[in-house]
């Protein structure tokens, strides 16, 4: 599919876009905090990443790429403005009149972890969210963040240590 | 902040059966597990049309002209067919060929790398749109010196060895290195080809 796109098949990069979006959307979402931050911090990273495809020096590695420049975009994102200033979509969606009990408690659960989350320091909430959210392995996240293996896991560890103790409440 | 178990960490790495953790650690980690539950509920957004549209807008210029798509047919008598083939060759690898006279705007590029024990050396950079297969070094006395030679355009280039087809290298002795933008810290060699 890369070798598509750089023989001028523009439309194959429609086929990337559709197999890794949701992935990079989720993981810029738990970074950023903000649905919309996130749609334009992936859309920016999906463009720059067609403009720069033939630096993909390996496409078997191309989700660790794509991972990769979305992280840095996320990060130039945070660093813009103070965690403070994050437009979070912690509060819980309005109930809409046929929302279940469950349904209502559930998003109020996700609201929390949300919180949790975006109290962590960044590189501890990067790890956490490639690691468990997103599923990759730490020789993947070291592939997407340049940090070295043992590094990665102190991050992992630290970030589920302040999970657990804020997460007291969550059944 | 508390430490907490690294039984409970192995279990989390998957190194540790969680179901033979104490039942204080099964109920900890059962809450990191349904907390990254939760984040994972798919996006409920989509940015691939923006994403296209902003593509469909760039890509002319990737794509050659049609004209020169379109196939056309000439008709050579024999004795010119060789010749023709010649000069085609001749413009075909004008910017990347190995070890040719360079022209007033080109210079010799040499590489030299030192990887006892490898199976095959290439060079991939920004001359050969970091394309694999276009320059493979050689090590004919099987010391581990690789080396290879090929005519650039006069300029900066940037470019990494690929050592046994997986592991890119930065060149050791490039002397100059340049990030490779992408924010991770890695860097691509420099080389400076003067005509």
């Amino acid at each position: 599919m890369v070798a598509q796109v750089l023989d001028g098949d523009a439309e194959a990069f429609g086929i990337i876009i559709r197999r890794y979006e949701p992935g990079l959307l989720r993981f810029a979402a738990r970074m950023l905090g903000s649905a919309d931050a996130a749609a334009d911090a992936v859309a920016e990273s999906l463009v720059r990443a067609y403009r720069h495809l033939a630096q993909c020096r390996d496409p078997e590695h191309l989700k660790s790429w794509l991972y990769r420049i979305t992280g840095n975009r996320c990060r130039s994102h945070i660093g813009r403005r103070h965690m403070s200033d994050i437009a979070l979509d912690d509060a819980p969606p309005l109930a809409d009149p046929v929302d279940t009990w469950a349904v209502l408690e559930r998003s109020e659960q996700v609201a929390l972890v949300e919180r949790a989350l975006a109290a962590l320091q960044p590189e501890k909430r990067e790890a956490f969210v490639l690691k468990h959210v997103e599923g990759l392995s730490y020789e993947e996240m070291a592939d997407v963040t340049g940090a070295r293996i043992p590094t990665l896991k102190m991050r992992v560890h630290r970030a589920r240590e302040a999970l657990l103790v804020a997460l007291k409440e969550l059944v | 902040m508390t430490v907490i178990d690294p039984r409970l960490q192995e279990a989390l790495d998957g190194e540790r059966d969680p179901a033979a953790l104490p039942a204080e650690l099964r109920e900890a980690y059962a809450r990191l597990t349904a907390a990254a539950a939760l984040l994972r509920d798919p996006p409920a957004t989509s940015v691939a049309d923006r994403v296209m549209a902003e593509i469909r807008r760039e890509a002319p210029a990737r794509r050659p002209a049609n004209w020169l798509l379109r196939p056309v047919t000439f008709r050579l008598r024999p004795v010119w067919t060789l010749a023709v083939a010649a000069a085609v060759a001749a413009v075909v690898f004008l910017p990347f060929r190995e070890s040719a006279t360079p022209g007033a705007e080109e210079g010799v590029a040499q590489f030299v790398g030192h990887f006892p024990g490898a199976r095959s050396v290439e060079v991939v950079g920004s001359f050969n749109d970091w394309q694999r297969g276009a320059l493979a070094l050689r090590d004919e006395d099987h010391d581990g010196i690789w080396h290879g030679a090929v005519v650039l355009p006069a300029g900066q280039h940037e470019y990494m060895f690929v050592v046994d087809g997986e592991r890119w290298v930065a060149d050791p002795l490039a002397g100059r290195y340049v990030d490779d933008g992408f924010g991770a810290g890695q860097q691509n060699a420099l080389l400076i080809v003067r005509p």
